[in-house]
């Protein structure tokens, strides 16, 4: 009799939580009812904690008692080259799979979820460390013999199931096992409990990877501004929004010079300009908690259904600066500075839990807000103007040199965002850099001197401490944290 | 306990010609039951935890059959329960995780192998060595040598498994000498079937009491002089010849024919991946039809000289397939072979690497290389065009993805032990970084990113003891974090204990989330009792035992502080304190917050059952306004959580992806505390949204609509 040559392999890597033992369960019992040989077996490690795990399945297709009292020897550890089914919960996790030698072109079925679980190592960066997914879906559609991918996670909170359901319902329908269809579901209703959610799951999978349902489209990705009528469009609209159609017109005054010149560097300026502009103070950071617009966002995200109140409550901790930048320019200057010398920038910060959806508290943000026409007097505005100013003539010099240099310390505004500490930290290395590589270059060579800028931001963003950037300066970068502790 | 065994519980009481369902642990829990064991302890841990676990839930049964069941405090209380067998027929049984549990139990271990036992005992390792490995790389293999100990190694199905459980104990009794029985983690978890046999009522049991202690005294049942000076004679004298014979009455070692004049001895747990790499070779057949002769042990010591030399001799070479370092086995064949003149030539380390795991790849390799040598009349093209292929597969990969972002293990939602290491994170830029001693523990994934701290991890309870040479040298006081678990494991002596006799100074983290977490939220000694645990629900009910504090003052601690972990400000100032005071001595924080796995177990159904119930539920999750976040990602890198993760950003503008809580978030509250204790910035919002809200609520809530 002629069996078959060897066992279907099918190696799942999924992460602690997405029901991976369970999908190995389930397809364990349907080779084992179908009367196939079948083995699996994993290395959870630390699964429930949130790490990637593998699970690995053989299913020897040929039913047992055909086999002549005969049994398969089924293989514990998966061996790249030798996987027919590649299950990935999670995008990067199939492009592991893909380096570790699991995908092979002649062999290997890819089925992959397109969603990210971002890595630790992607979103603590300062800026954006996300791995590129184009390019895991692109390594999948040439390296294995047939890719699946689709966003099975967005499908599974459809059918309101976990994702092991939508994925094994694209392994049986992929048509690589010999299992059918009412055996798989037959094992689903077997292991019991939310049998019914995971079944909608399943078939939705199913009908995708069969080809008899197109995937999900993916979702559109929130759009850039990149053009610069577009630029300024949304600069003058935010600034009147901030300040009123003055501030907008100041903001249209600051950009005239640069319109003439070269766009890339115009849409680049009007970009910085705009957000720096709209600079976040308690006043704004106290009318965006306080829209209507607002208060939706929050019941969007929270999930909340029709009738189901949402209370919110908002985590502030204003202290010497959020204080200073509202009071009148002369009293905040000696406040802040009398805080540097002494070391008391962080001291006095008052933690507070305010309720700002109710009546009270809402009413306490609300007054923040309504300082707004308050703002061109306070000490913060002067201060933000100034450092523009400066900022702005320094591009408008370079550009006159070279507009890659231009460009180049046009984004180094980029670098001052956040508050608090994260504010005065991008502000010193902006500074730094200004100072270094801008107003005292070490070279006279204009490609030179953008280079050195472009490596001094990239080394400002590659760490919370300023090692990398002082580093690249020369010089140790010290924001006034630790001017104040020495 | 993490998991509920309540299926595998029911097929623990299998009769006659039933067929087991499942994992190669329980089938061993099931063996040990068949084989008439009369008493089981051991220590948790992956991969061998699901069956002491499952023996613990099955207390009903095991009482039934009169079974004792022990969770011993550590491997070395498990180790030396098996005692009772030294002066009864006892069967006992008992299993932790190798090789850092068998170091634990080491010098029970030697005396127990010295005295010697009447009733069977079997020693289940879970060998935790290559892929998904968490401890230190090294051999059990070691421990049988050196104290006399027999290794089992069974080949990985169930069948085979069962089969050598029940002659373990056989073969403990037929030589007077503990059985080990390692089982690596694949072994461990691999899901098969076989068989069963009905369960055997023990010789000895809490149901079959013995008469009384032993009539007589021996002295030679007691390792101690001059006794132990007979018993080591007795090892090799009379044990080891026992052992061997039984070992060839019984055919524990398994013969594969085949028709090549060279032959492969594995260790039987790696005949599966030897028969796939044949199979890749083109040597093998997908039901382990091989050309070329194997040898398989399943027990992997002591070795049998006359086997050994009869699989040789007619051979022109052979290949032993041994994971790990060094070769013991080779180098015991290897004197087989020369004392015997046998000609057949040796290989092994030399065609395979020395250490770590062997993958089919590692085999067809190494096969590949013994071939060449010493059976070239075989075809083995197939294998160096598949090395090829997979190698060239795997440069398109890395060419086409450079480097992906490593995903380590860390800490679960909510989990009450991330926010004392933002705390220490946060007291690190006011004081610096000090030296860490870090633990065994889920508190051990703090040496990932977002924290990335610890210089040192000598293994469990033993951080703060591995500072102790640390402190008089440095200028800043070293830091020791240990879990609850790892403090009763040994922390307690080896660190606490220690210190204050020595007058040492340092600051000791002991994270009481009241359960040993890492292994399967197995109970402790100050787990919380369950009357507070039922009312607490999602809250933790760390606090209602006080068994640690209350440990430390007795043992003369001065500087002790409990802290709720949630609270960062208040940890990072306790531990600002402890690091700064001027006074000598060991200060102490109790970090308190009950392991979050188990507050959510609880709460789920209670949820659920209030929500169908219609009753009014408050659901907690935390926000970032998007349109305050500017992208900076601070509040990431002094927190970790999964849930706390970025997306693009919103804002036509900017480039940076922005903060945001996705689904999941059981709203502990660690990233407002954290925007506060850093300064962070005012994105966070907590919502509290209202299931089955009450009229009042619904009132409530429409006036605040008025105004916003």
């Amino acid at each position: 009799m002629n069996l078959p040559e060897r066992p279907i392999t099918i190696l799942i890597a999924a992460l602690g939580g997405e029901g991976g033992g369970v999908m190995a369960d389930w397809l364990m019992h349907a080779a084992t009812e179908c009367g196939y040989p079948a083995q699996a077996t994993s290395i959870p490690g630390v699964a429930q904690r949130t790490g990637a795990t593998t699970y690995y399945l053989e299913i020897y297709p040929e039913k047992r008692d055909r086999l002549g009292g005969r049994a398969p020897v089924l293989s514990l550890t998966p061996s790249p080259g030798n996987v027919d089914i590649m299950v990935a919960s999670e995008l990067v996790e199939a492009g592991r799979a893909m380096q570790n030698g699991y995908i092979d072109p002649s062999r290997t079925t890819l089925i992959a979820s397109t969603h990210r679980i971002y890595a630790t190592a992607e979103k603590m960066q300062m800026g954006d460390g996300r791995f590129d997914s184009e390019r895991v879906v692109d390594a999948a559609r040439e390296l294995a013999k047939r890719a699946v991918l689709f966003d099975m996670r967005k499908l599974a909170q459809e059918s309101g199931t976990v994702i092991n359901a939508v994925l094994f319902g694209a392994i049986a329908g992929s048509g690589v096992l010999p299992l059918p269809r009412e055996a798989c579901e037959a094992a689903i209703r077997h292991g019991g409990r939310g049998a019914e959610a995971s079944l909608r799951g399943f078939a939705a999978g199913f009908d995708i990877a069969a080809g008899a349902r197109p995937a999900p489209a993916a979702p559109v990705p929130p759009k850039r501004a990149t053009e610069l009528t577009e630029i300024l469009r949304i600069g003058k609209e935010r600034l009147e929004d901030y300040q009123g159609a003055g501030y907008a017109r100041l903001y249209e005054e600051r950009m005239q010079p640069f319109l003439a010149g070269d766009p890339k560097l115009a849409a680049e300026v009007a970009r910085h300009l705009a957000l720096w502009m709209a600079y976040e103070d308690i006043i704004r950071v106290a009318d965006l908690k306080t829209r209507a617009s607002r208060f939706e966002r929050v019941r969007r995200e929270v999930g909340a259904r029709d009738g189901e109140p949402v209370l919110v409550i908002d985590y502030l901790k204003p202290g010497v600066e959020e204080f200073a930048s509202v009071l009148p320019a002369f009293l905040g200057r000696r406040l802040v500075s009398w805080a540097e010398r002494r070391g008391k920038l962080d001291a006095y910060n008052i933690g507070m839990h305010i309720k700002t959806s109710s009546v009270l508290g809402y009413l306490l943000v609300r007054a923040l807000a309504w300082l707004k026409p308050w703002r061109p007097r306070s000490y913060r505005y002067g201060e933000e103007q100034r450092l523009i100013g400066r900022w702005l003539a320094l591009v408008s010099d370079a550009a006159a040199r070279d507009t890659a240099l231009a460009l180049e310390i046009a984004m180094c505004a980029g670098l001052i965002k956040g508050y608090g500490e994260t504010h005065r930290r991008g502000k010193a290395n902006f500074l730094a850099i200004i100072d270094a590589l801008v107003e005292n270059p070490p070279t006279s060579d204009a490609r030179e001197q953008a280079a050195a800028i472009r490596k001094a931001r990239e080394a400002a963003l590659a760490d919370p401490e300023g090692k990398a950037l002082g580093a690249t300066l020369g010089k140790p970068v010290v924001w006034l944290k630790q001017v104040a502790r020495t | 306990m993490e998991l509920q065994f309540t299926k595998e519980i029911g097929s623990l009481r299998l009769g006659n010609g039933d067929t087991f369902h499942g994992e190669g642990i329980l089938a061993v829990t099931k063996a040990l039951l068949q084989s008439g064991v009369s008493y089981v302890g051991g220590y948790q841990g992956a991969p061998v935890s699901h069956l002491l676990d499952v023996m613990v839930q099955a207390r009903d049964y095991m009482d039934e059959l009169g079974v004792h069941v022990e969770a011993c405090t550590t491997e070395a209380a498990a180790a030396a329960m098996l005692g009772a067998s030294i002066n009864y027929p006892a069967r006992g049984a008992v299993t932790w995780k190798s090789i850092v549990g068998t170091n634990v139990a080491a010098d029970a271990l030697s005396y127990l192998a010295s005295a010697g036992v009447m009733g069977g005992t079997l020693i289940v390792l879970g060998e935790d060595y290559g892929e998904g490995g968490v401890v230190a790389q090294e051999r059990s293999h070691a421990y049988a040598l050196k104290s006399l100990m027999w290794l089992l190694d069974p080949r990985p199905n169930l069948e085979t498994i069962v089969d050598m459980v029940e002659h373990g104990f056989e073969l403990s009794e037929a030589s007077s000498t503990p059985v080990m029985m390692e089982l690596r983690i694949r072994a461990c978890h691999v899901r098969g079937s076989f068989k069963t046999k009905a369960n055997r009522a023990p010789a000895v049991s809490k149901k079959h009491l013995l008469e009384g202690p032993p009539r007589e005294f021996i002295y030679d049942r007691l390792a101690h002089p001059p006794a132990t000076f007979r018993q080591e004679k007795l090892k090799s004298d009379v044990r080891l010849p026992a052992a061997r014979k039984f070992v060839v009455e019984q055919r524990l070692n398994e013969i594969f024919p085949g028709n090549e004049n060279v032959g492969i001895v594995v260790q039987g747990g790696l005949y599966n991946t030897l028969m796939r790499a044949l199979k890749t070779l083109g040597l093998a057949d997908a039901f382990g039809a091989s050309r070329i002769p194997i040898f398989a042990l399943n027990v992997v010591y002591p070795l049998v000289p006359e086997e050994i030399t009869a699989f040789c001799a007619s051979k022109k070479a052979v290949l032993v397939l041994e994971e790990g370092q060094p070769e013991f086995i080779e180098q015991e064949i290897a004197m087989f072979l020369r004392r015997a003149e046998v000609g057949a030539k040796l290989h092994g380390k030399d065609c395979l690497h020395m250490a770590g795991e062997y993958t089919a790849e590692a085999m067809v390799r190494g096969l590949s290389k013994f071939l060449a040598q010493e059976a070239p009349h075989l075809d083995v093209s197939r294998a160096k065009q598949w090395l090829e292929r997979v190698e060239g597969v795997r440069a398109k990969a890395s060419e086409l993805l450079a480097a992906l972002p490593p995903r380590p293990p860390t800490f679960c939602i909510g989990c009450p032990e991330r926010p004392v290491f933002s705390a220490m994170k946060l007291v690190a830029q006011d004081i610096g970084r000090p030296h860490v001693s870090m633990d065994v523990g889920c508190h051990a994934f703090a040496s990932f990113e977002p924290f990335s701290q610890g210089n040192t991890l000598l293994g469990y309870g033993m951080s703060l003891a591995s500072a102790a040479g640390v402190a008089p040298m440095s200028a800043r006081r070293p830091v020791a974090v240990m879990g609850d678990g790892g403090f009763w494991h040994n922390g307690l002596l080896s660190g606490v204990a220690s210190n204050l006799l020595n007058r040492g100074d340092g600051v000791l983290f002991i994270m009481k989330n009241g359960y040993a977490s890492a292994t399967g939220t197995q109970e402790l000694l100050s787990s919380p009792p369950e009357d507070a645990r039922s009312r607490s629900l999602g809250q933790s009910a760390a606090h209602a035992d006080r068994t640690i504090e209350s440990t430390l003052k007795g043992l003369g601690v001065k500087w002790l502080r409990t802290v709720d972990n949630y609270k960062v400000g208040e940890v990072a100032k306790a531990y600002k304190e402890a690091m700064t005071s001027p006074g000598k001595g060991l200060k102490v924080i109790v970090a308190e917050g009950e392991c979050q796995l188990e507050r959510q177990r609880r709460l789920r159904p209670a949820v659920a059952n209030q929500l169908s119930a219609g009753k009014r539920t408050v659901r907690v999750k935390y926000g970032v306004d998007e349109d305050t976040c500017t992208g900076d990602h601070s509040c990431i890198r002094v927190s970790g959580c999964p849930t706390l993760t970025v997306k693009d950003n919103p804002d036509p503008l900017r480039r940076d992806p922005v903060a945001t809580v996705i689904d999941g978030c059981v709203g502990c509250g660690l990233c407002g505390e954290n925007a506060h204790a850093a300064v962070l910035c005012p994105s966070f919002y907590r919502a509290e949204i209202i299931q089955n809200p009450s009229g009042w609520d619904r009132l409530v809530s429409q006036v605040r609509r008025l105004f916003a």
